[in-house]
Protein backbone atom coordinates (compact mmCIF):
# COMPACT_ATOMS: atom_id res chain seq x y z
CA UNK A 1 0.00 0.00 0.00
CA UNK A 2 2.41 2.57 0.88
CA UNK A 3 4.95 1.52 -1.81
CA UNK A 4 2.05 2.34 -4.24
CA UNK A 5 2.14 5.68 -2.60
CA UNK A 6 5.56 6.27 -2.92
CA UNK A 7 5.70 6.71 -6.24
CA UNK A 8 8.81 9.06 -7.45
CA UNK A 9 6.42 11.29 -8.45
CA UNK A 10 4.65 11.63 -5.33
CA UNK A 11 7.66 11.64 -3.48
CA UNK A 12 8.91 14.39 -5.29
CA UNK A 13 6.03 16.81 -4.80
CA UNK A 14 5.72 15.53 -1.12
CA UNK A 15 9.87 16.90 -0.88
CA UNK A 16 8.71 20.01 -2.70
CA UNK A 17 5.93 20.88 -0.75
CA UNK A 18 8.14 20.42 2.88
CA UNK A 19 10.80 22.17 1.81
CA UNK A 20 8.59 25.31 0.84
CA UNK A 21 6.75 23.93 4.18
CA UNK A 22 9.64 24.92 5.54
CA UNK A 23 10.81 27.87 3.88
CA UNK A 24 7.80 29.95 4.96
CA UNK A 25 8.49 28.84 8.98
CA UNK A 26 11.91 29.77 8.76
CA UNK A 27 11.12 33.21 7.14
CA UNK A 28 7.95 33.41 9.32
CA UNK A 29 9.98 32.99 11.97
CA UNK A 30 13.40 35.49 11.04
CA UNK A 31 15.88 32.82 10.91
CA UNK A 32 15.90 33.77 6.65
CA UNK A 33 16.10 37.59 7.31
CA UNK A 34 19.61 38.23 7.37
CA UNK A 35 20.00 35.93 4.29
CA UNK A 36 17.20 38.22 2.30
CA UNK A 37 19.00 41.59 3.13
CA UNK A 38 21.89 40.11 2.15
CA UNK A 39 20.58 39.19 -1.30
CA UNK A 40 18.38 42.29 -1.58
CA UNK A 41 20.60 45.01 -0.40
CA UNK A 42 22.70 45.32 -3.88
CA UNK A 43 19.24 45.66 -5.77
CA UNK A 44 17.87 48.56 -3.25
CA UNK A 45 21.10 49.96 -3.85
CA UNK A 46 21.12 49.30 -7.01
CA UNK A 47 17.75 51.35 -8.03
CA UNK A 48 18.37 54.13 -5.43
CA UNK A 49 21.10 55.11 -7.34
CA UNK A 50 19.07 54.95 -10.55
CA UNK A 51 15.98 56.46 -9.11
CA UNK A 52 18.44 59.59 -8.00
CA UNK A 53 19.94 60.03 -11.58
CA UNK A 54 16.42 59.08 -13.36
CA UNK A 55 15.32 62.16 -11.05
CA UNK A 56 18.27 64.29 -11.60
CA UNK A 57 17.87 63.95 -14.99
CA UNK A 58 13.89 64.90 -14.73
CA UNK A 59 14.57 67.58 -12.97
CA UNK A 60 17.50 69.19 -15.18
CA UNK A 61 15.16 69.31 -17.85
CA UNK A 62 11.79 69.96 -16.66
CA UNK A 63 12.79 72.56 -13.59
CA UNK A 64 13.24 75.31 -16.07
CA UNK A 65 9.70 74.92 -17.43
CA UNK A 66 8.00 74.24 -14.29
CA UNK A 67 9.70 77.79 -12.94
CA UNK A 68 8.43 79.54 -16.09
CA UNK A 69 4.78 78.08 -15.77
CA UNK A 70 4.79 79.03 -11.91
CA UNK A 71 6.17 82.55 -12.62
CA UNK A 72 3.52 82.82 -15.20
CA UNK A 73 1.15 81.64 -12.91
CA UNK A 74 2.03 83.69 -9.93
CA UNK A 75 2.00 86.79 -12.08
CA UNK A 76 -1.69 85.73 -12.92
CA UNK A 77 -2.86 85.55 -9.82
CA UNK A 78 -0.88 88.43 -8.73
CA UNK A 79 -2.97 90.22 -11.48
CA UNK A 80 -6.19 88.76 -10.53
CA UNK A 81 -5.35 89.70 -6.42
CA UNK A 82 -5.01 93.03 -7.55
CA UNK A 83 -7.95 93.35 -9.96
CA UNK A 84 -10.18 91.96 -7.03
CA UNK A 85 -8.72 94.74 -4.27
CA UNK A 86 -9.36 97.24 -6.74
CA UNK A 87 -12.84 96.12 -7.24
CA UNK A 88 -13.27 95.81 -3.13
CA UNK A 89 -11.92 99.44 -2.96
CA UNK A 90 -14.48 100.46 -5.80
CA UNK A 91 -17.31 98.38 -4.13
CA UNK A 92 -16.74 100.47 -0.89
CA UNK A 93 -16.80 103.62 -2.20
CA UNK A 94 -20.17 102.67 -4.32
CA UNK A 95 -21.06 101.66 -0.34
CA UNK A 96 -20.48 104.75 0.73
CA UNK A 97 -22.17 106.57 -2.11
CA UNK A 98 -25.27 104.70 -1.36
CA UNK A 99 -24.97 105.08 2.22
CA UNK A 100 -25.01 109.06 1.73
CA UNK A 101 -27.84 108.71 -0.92
CA UNK A 102 -30.07 106.04 0.85
CA UNK A 103 -29.52 108.94 4.36
CA UNK A 104 -30.29 111.71 1.71
CA UNK A 105 -33.52 109.70 0.47
CA UNK A 106 -34.67 109.35 4.19
CA UNK A 107 -33.67 113.24 4.83
CA UNK A 108 -35.92 113.74 1.34
CA UNK A 109 -39.22 111.03 2.71
CA UNK A 110 -38.84 112.61 6.26
CA UNK A 111 -39.63 116.28 4.58
CA UNK A 112 -42.28 115.57 1.86
CA UNK A 113 -43.07 118.91 1.74
CA UNK A 114 -40.47 119.70 -0.60
CA UNK A 115 -39.38 118.54 -3.76
CA UNK A 116 -35.53 117.28 -3.87
CA UNK A 117 -33.27 116.45 -6.69
CA UNK A 118 -30.08 114.80 -5.72
CA UNK A 119 -26.50 116.27 -7.06
CA UNK A 120 -23.06 115.07 -6.44
CA UNK A 121 -20.09 117.42 -6.10
CA UNK A 122 -17.70 117.53 -8.67
CA UNK A 123 -15.96 120.79 -7.82
CA UNK A 124 -14.76 123.02 -5.47
CA UNK A 125 -14.22 126.82 -5.88
CA UNK A 126 -10.77 127.60 -7.11
CA UNK A 127 -10.39 130.56 -4.73
CA UNK A 128 -9.52 130.52 -1.37
CA UNK A 129 -11.57 133.24 -0.13
CA UNK A 130 -14.93 132.16 -1.47
CA UNK A 131 -17.12 129.46 -0.34
CA UNK A 132 -18.61 127.29 -3.45
CA UNK A 133 -19.00 123.97 -4.43
CA UNK A 134 -19.74 122.73 -7.87
CA UNK A 135 -22.50 120.17 -8.57
CA UNK A 136 -23.26 117.85 -11.30
CA UNK A 137 -27.02 119.02 -12.06
CA UNK A 138 -27.77 122.15 -14.15
CA UNK A 139 -30.85 123.67 -16.29
CA UNK A 140 -31.31 120.58 -18.00
CA UNK A 141 -32.65 118.67 -15.09
CA UNK A 142 -34.77 122.05 -14.13
CA UNK A 143 -32.22 123.81 -11.61
CA UNK A 144 -32.69 127.34 -11.82
CA UNK A 145 -31.19 130.59 -9.81
CA UNK A 146 -31.20 131.02 -6.13
CA UNK A 147 -32.79 127.28 -5.21
CA UNK A 148 -32.31 126.04 -1.79
CA UNK A 149 -29.62 123.25 -1.29
CA UNK A 150 -29.36 120.98 1.33
CA UNK A 151 -28.17 117.73 3.29
CA UNK A 152 -29.97 115.14 5.72
CA UNK A 153 -28.13 117.46 8.16
CA UNK A 154 -29.07 120.81 7.19
CA UNK A 155 -28.65 123.78 5.01
CA UNK A 156 -26.12 123.73 2.40
CA UNK A 157 -27.02 127.34 0.46
CA UNK A 158 -28.25 128.23 -3.05
CA UNK A 159 -27.69 128.00 -6.46
CA UNK A 160 -25.92 130.68 -7.78
CA UNK A 161 -25.09 130.60 -10.98
CA UNK A 162 -25.80 127.27 -13.26
CA UNK A 163 -25.24 126.09 -17.18
CA UNK A 164 -26.50 123.32 -18.59
CA UNK A 165 -25.25 120.57 -16.56
CA UNK A 166 -23.40 122.15 -13.84
CA UNK A 167 -24.17 124.68 -11.21
CA UNK A 168 -22.08 126.00 -8.66
CA UNK A 169 -23.82 126.81 -4.92
CA UNK A 170 -22.96 129.46 -2.69
CA UNK A 171 -22.23 128.20 0.54
CA UNK A 172 -23.84 129.70 3.81
CA UNK A 173 -20.30 130.12 4.92
CA UNK A 174 -19.45 132.11 2.26
CA UNK A 175 -18.68 135.85 2.96
CA UNK A 176 -21.52 137.15 0.51
CA UNK A 177 -24.11 135.54 1.97
CA UNK A 178 -26.30 136.06 4.52
CA UNK A 179 -29.35 133.68 6.28
CA UNK A 180 -32.30 134.92 8.13
CA UNK A 181 -32.41 132.44 11.62
CA UNK A 182 -34.16 132.01 14.15
CA UNK A 183 -33.24 130.58 17.81
CA UNK A 184 -35.54 127.55 18.25
CA UNK A 185 -35.30 127.95 21.90
CA UNK A 186 -35.97 131.69 22.15
CA UNK A 187 -38.40 131.87 18.93
CA UNK A 188 -35.42 135.50 18.14
CA UNK A 189 -34.47 136.06 14.63
CA UNK A 190 -31.14 137.16 13.79
CA UNK A 191 -28.75 136.65 10.49
CA UNK A 192 -26.59 134.30 9.91
CA UNK A 193 -22.87 135.91 8.01
CA UNK A 194 -20.17 134.09 5.86
CA UNK A 195 -16.77 135.08 5.92
CA UNK A 196 -13.81 134.65 3.88
CA UNK A 197 -12.56 131.82 6.40
CA UNK A 198 -15.26 130.30 6.10
CA UNK A 199 -16.63 130.56 9.98
CA UNK A 200 -20.30 131.13 10.57
CA UNK A 201 -21.20 133.98 12.73
CA UNK A 202 -24.70 135.50 14.19
CA UNK A 203 -25.43 138.80 14.10
CA UNK A 204 -28.53 141.73 14.93
CA UNK A 205 -29.71 139.09 17.99
CA UNK A 206 -31.36 141.68 20.39
CA UNK A 207 -29.49 142.89 23.71
CA UNK A 208 -31.61 140.80 26.69
CA UNK A 209 -32.03 138.13 24.34
CA UNK A 210 -31.22 135.14 26.20
CA UNK A 211 -29.21 132.84 24.49
CA UNK A 212 -27.43 129.56 25.22
CA UNK A 213 -24.52 127.66 24.20
CA UNK A 214 -25.37 124.72 22.03
CA UNK A 215 -28.93 126.54 21.33
CA UNK A 216 -30.45 125.51 17.35
CA UNK A 217 -30.24 127.82 14.43
CA UNK A 218 -33.15 127.12 12.12
CA UNK A 219 -34.09 129.01 9.17
CA UNK A 220 -36.87 131.36 9.49
CA UNK A 221 -38.10 132.27 5.90
CA UNK A 222 -37.82 135.88 6.10
CA UNK A 223 -36.51 137.04 3.04
CA UNK A 224 -37.68 134.53 0.39
CA UNK A 225 -34.24 132.94 0.09
CA UNK A 226 -34.62 129.74 2.00
CA UNK A 227 -37.74 128.00 3.10
CA UNK A 228 -38.68 127.77 7.13
CA UNK A 229 -36.96 125.49 9.70
CA UNK A 230 -33.97 124.04 8.00
CA UNK A 231 -31.07 123.32 10.30
CA UNK A 232 -28.05 125.59 10.59
CA UNK A 233 -25.65 125.26 13.07
CA UNK A 234 -25.86 125.17 17.11
CA UNK A 235 -24.37 128.61 18.98
CA UNK A 236 -20.72 127.97 20.24
CA UNK A 237 -20.09 131.63 21.90
CA UNK A 238 -21.92 135.04 22.55
CA UNK A 239 -20.47 138.47 22.98
CA UNK A 240 -22.63 140.93 23.81
CA UNK A 241 -20.80 144.47 24.67
CA UNK A 242 -22.07 147.57 25.89
CA UNK A 243 -23.53 150.46 24.37
CA UNK A 244 -24.57 148.01 21.34
CA UNK A 245 -28.45 147.45 20.21
CA UNK A 246 -27.48 143.41 19.07
CA UNK A 247 -25.52 140.52 20.32
CA UNK A 248 -23.51 138.51 18.20
CA UNK A 249 -21.74 135.11 18.21
CA UNK A 250 -20.22 132.22 16.47
CA UNK A 251 -21.81 129.77 15.08
CA UNK A 252 -21.05 125.33 14.15
CA UNK A 253 -22.71 125.02 11.26
CA UNK A 254 -24.51 121.18 11.54
CA UNK A 255 -22.93 120.28 7.59
CA UNK A 256 -19.55 119.28 7.54
CA UNK A 257 -18.40 121.56 4.26
CA UNK A 258 -15.26 119.85 4.23
CA UNK A 259 -16.52 116.45 3.18
CA UNK A 260 -19.69 117.09 1.01
CA UNK A 261 -19.95 115.01 -1.71
CA UNK A 262 -23.57 114.72 -2.64
CA UNK A 263 -26.80 117.54 -1.70
CA UNK A 264 -29.97 117.71 -2.59
CA UNK A 265 -31.61 121.07 -4.52
CA UNK A 266 -35.11 121.55 -3.46
CA UNK A 267 -37.10 122.22 -6.50
CA UNK A 268 -40.47 123.60 -5.19
CA UNK A 269 -39.26 126.72 -3.92
CA UNK A 270 -39.83 129.81 -5.22
CA UNK A 271 -37.07 132.55 -4.30
CA UNK A 272 -38.31 136.01 -3.64
CA UNK A 273 -36.17 138.36 -4.86
CA UNK A 274 -36.28 141.64 -3.06
CA UNK A 275 -33.06 143.06 -4.13
CA UNK A 276 -35.43 145.98 -5.80
CA UNK A 277 -37.07 146.62 -2.64
CA UNK A 278 -33.63 147.18 -0.87
CA UNK A 279 -32.34 151.04 -1.71
CA UNK B 1 -0.57 126.71 -33.21
CA UNK B 2 0.20 123.59 -31.54
CA UNK B 3 1.81 125.74 -28.60
CA UNK B 4 -1.74 127.61 -28.07
CA UNK B 5 -3.22 123.78 -28.01
CA UNK B 6 -0.59 122.37 -25.85
CA UNK B 7 -0.65 125.49 -23.48
CA UNK B 8 -4.87 125.40 -23.64
CA UNK B 9 -5.22 121.58 -22.84
CA UNK B 10 -2.59 122.08 -20.19
CA UNK B 11 -4.32 124.85 -18.37
CA UNK B 12 -8.03 122.43 -18.75
CA UNK B 13 -6.03 119.52 -16.99
CA UNK B 14 -4.67 121.76 -14.28
CA UNK B 15 -8.30 123.39 -14.01
CA UNK B 16 -9.97 120.03 -12.96
CA UNK B 17 -7.00 119.04 -10.98
CA UNK B 18 -7.70 122.19 -9.14
CA UNK B 19 -11.40 122.00 -8.48
CA UNK B 20 -11.42 118.35 -7.50
CA UNK B 21 -8.03 118.09 -6.08
CA UNK B 22 -6.19 120.85 -4.77
CA UNK B 23 -8.84 123.18 -3.62
CA UNK B 24 -9.57 120.45 -1.20
CA UNK B 25 -5.67 120.16 0.14
CA UNK B 26 -5.70 123.08 2.59
CA UNK B 27 -3.70 124.63 5.47
CA UNK B 28 -5.71 125.92 7.79
CA UNK B 29 -7.83 127.74 5.19
CA UNK B 30 -5.62 128.45 2.36
CA UNK B 31 -5.01 126.62 -0.45
CA UNK B 32 -3.25 126.41 -3.55
CA UNK B 33 -4.02 127.69 -7.19
CA UNK B 34 -2.57 125.41 -9.59
CA UNK B 35 -3.68 127.48 -12.40
CA UNK B 36 -2.49 130.67 -11.25
CA UNK B 37 1.43 128.38 -10.99
CA UNK B 38 0.34 127.31 -14.45
CA UNK B 39 -0.20 130.50 -15.99
CA UNK B 40 3.27 132.10 -14.48
CA UNK B 41 5.29 128.98 -15.85
CA UNK B 42 3.87 129.50 -19.41
CA UNK B 43 4.43 133.16 -19.31
CA UNK B 44 8.11 132.11 -18.28
CA UNK B 45 8.41 129.52 -21.30
CA UNK B 46 5.97 130.95 -23.83
CA UNK B 47 7.64 133.46 -26.29
CA UNK B 48 5.21 133.43 -28.71
CA UNK B 49 3.84 137.04 -29.94
CA UNK B 50 0.04 136.36 -29.03
CA UNK B 51 0.69 134.87 -26.04
CA UNK B 52 -1.24 137.67 -24.28
CA UNK B 53 -4.47 136.13 -26.50
CA UNK B 54 -3.96 132.66 -25.06
CA UNK B 55 -3.78 134.62 -21.13
CA UNK B 56 -6.83 136.58 -22.16
CA UNK B 57 -8.68 132.92 -22.82
CA UNK B 58 -6.85 131.66 -19.64
CA UNK B 59 -8.49 135.06 -17.57
CA UNK B 60 -11.51 133.72 -19.35
CA UNK B 61 -11.93 130.49 -18.17
CA UNK B 62 -11.40 130.99 -14.68
CA UNK B 63 -13.93 133.77 -14.91
CA UNK B 64 -16.43 131.29 -15.95
CA UNK B 65 -15.42 128.93 -13.81
CA UNK B 66 -15.19 131.12 -10.25
CA UNK B 67 -17.16 133.42 -8.37
CA UNK B 68 -14.64 135.52 -8.89
CA UNK B 69 -15.49 139.33 -10.37
CA UNK B 70 -13.71 139.30 -13.72
CA UNK B 71 -11.26 141.66 -13.58
CA UNK B 72 -10.15 139.50 -10.74
CA UNK B 73 -8.40 136.95 -12.85
CA UNK B 74 -7.98 139.52 -15.73
CA UNK B 75 -5.78 141.84 -13.71
CA UNK B 76 -3.76 139.12 -12.35
CA UNK B 77 -3.02 136.86 -14.99
CA UNK B 78 -2.05 140.13 -17.28
CA UNK B 79 0.13 141.17 -14.15
CA UNK B 80 1.78 137.74 -14.46
CA UNK B 81 2.03 138.34 -18.39
CA UNK B 82 3.97 141.32 -18.07
CA UNK B 83 5.61 140.50 -14.84
CA UNK B 84 7.09 137.40 -16.31
CA UNK B 85 8.45 138.89 -19.72
CA UNK B 86 10.62 141.70 -17.10
CA UNK B 87 11.45 138.49 -14.89
CA UNK B 88 12.32 136.99 -18.36
CA UNK B 89 14.85 139.79 -19.46
CA UNK B 90 16.87 140.40 -15.83
CA UNK B 91 16.89 137.12 -14.70
CA UNK B 92 16.71 134.71 -17.75
CA UNK B 93 20.09 132.89 -16.73
CA UNK B 94 17.99 130.98 -13.45
CA UNK B 95 14.13 129.98 -14.88
CA UNK B 96 13.38 128.54 -11.15
CA UNK B 97 14.32 131.72 -9.45
CA UNK B 98 11.87 133.89 -11.97
CA UNK B 99 9.39 131.37 -11.01
CA UNK B 100 9.42 131.71 -7.27
CA UNK B 101 9.50 135.56 -7.63
CA UNK B 102 6.70 135.99 -9.62
CA UNK B 103 4.88 133.14 -7.70
CA UNK B 104 5.60 135.08 -4.50
CA UNK B 105 4.47 138.64 -6.18
CA UNK B 106 1.28 136.99 -7.82
CA UNK B 107 0.31 135.42 -5.08
CA UNK B 108 0.19 138.47 -2.95
CA UNK B 109 -1.03 140.60 -5.46
CA UNK B 110 -3.85 137.87 -6.43
CA UNK B 111 -5.10 137.84 -2.74
CA UNK B 112 -5.09 141.92 -2.58
CA UNK B 113 -7.26 141.78 -5.95
CA UNK B 114 -9.51 139.38 -4.42
CA UNK B 115 -9.68 140.87 -1.02
CA UNK B 116 -10.22 144.12 -2.35
CA UNK B 117 -13.47 142.52 -4.64
CA UNK B 118 -14.97 141.31 -1.38
CA UNK B 119 -14.38 144.46 0.50
CA UNK B 120 -16.06 146.34 -2.92
CA UNK B 121 -19.29 144.38 -2.36
CA UNK B 122 -19.74 145.68 1.44
CA UNK B 123 -18.54 142.49 2.72
CA UNK B 124 -16.72 143.16 6.43
CA UNK B 125 -13.21 141.47 6.44
CA UNK B 126 -11.21 140.67 8.77
CA UNK B 127 -7.66 141.74 7.59
CA UNK B 128 -5.75 140.34 10.06
CA UNK B 129 -7.76 137.10 10.10
CA UNK B 130 -7.62 136.50 6.28
CA UNK B 131 -3.83 137.34 6.15
CA UNK B 132 -2.95 134.43 8.57
CA UNK B 133 -5.28 131.91 7.71
CA UNK B 134 -5.53 131.87 4.23
CA UNK B 135 -2.83 134.67 2.55
CA UNK B 136 0.06 132.46 3.82
CA UNK B 137 -1.05 129.50 3.69
CA UNK B 138 -1.95 129.70 0.30
CA UNK B 139 1.50 131.87 -0.58
CA UNK B 140 3.29 128.60 1.13
CA UNK B 141 1.59 126.15 -0.70
CA UNK B 142 2.00 128.03 -4.14
CA UNK B 143 5.76 128.43 -3.42
CA UNK B 144 6.01 125.39 -3.08
CA UNK B 145 4.01 123.76 -5.58
CA UNK B 146 5.76 126.10 -8.21
CA UNK B 147 8.86 124.08 -9.02
CA UNK B 148 7.10 120.62 -9.68
CA UNK B 149 4.58 122.87 -12.11
CA UNK B 150 7.78 124.84 -13.53
CA UNK B 151 9.49 121.08 -14.10
CA UNK B 152 5.84 119.68 -15.95
CA UNK B 153 5.60 123.17 -18.27
CA UNK B 154 9.23 122.85 -19.05
CA UNK B 155 8.48 119.48 -20.21
CA UNK B 156 5.39 120.50 -22.20
CA UNK B 157 7.17 123.54 -23.72
CA UNK B 158 9.96 121.09 -25.28
CA UNK B 159 6.85 119.87 -27.26
CA UNK B 160 5.13 123.10 -27.90
CA UNK B 161 8.57 124.84 -28.37
CA UNK B 162 10.12 121.91 -30.68
CA UNK B 163 13.33 124.86 -31.64
CA UNK B 164 14.20 125.34 -27.80
CA UNK B 165 12.93 126.27 -24.72
CA UNK B 166 14.42 129.23 -22.88
CA UNK B 167 13.42 129.50 -19.60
Amino acid sequence: MISKLLTPKNLRNLIIILVVVGVLFLSLSGYLTPLFSFSISPFISAQSWLAQRYLAFSDFFNSPRDMATLRAENAALNERVAMLQSEIVALQENLAQSDILYTLLDFARSNPEHEYLAATVIGREISPYLQYIIIDKGSNDGLRHGMPVVTQQGLVGRIDALISDAARIQLITDANSVVNVKLQSAQVEGLLRGSVTGEISLDMVPVGTKVEIGDVLMTSGLGGTYPPNIFVGQILTMQSKENVLFQTGSVQPVVDFSSLSAVLVITNFDTVDISPLIP
Amino acid sequence: MISYLIGFMGYMAMLMLQLSVFSQWKILAGSADLLLLFVIAWCLHDRSKYLWLLVLVFAGITTFISALPFYVPLAVYFGVYLLSRQIHARIWQTPLLGMLVVTFIASLGQSAFTLAAIFVQRVDINLADALNRITLPSLLLNMLLAIPVHALVRELAYYAFPKGVEA
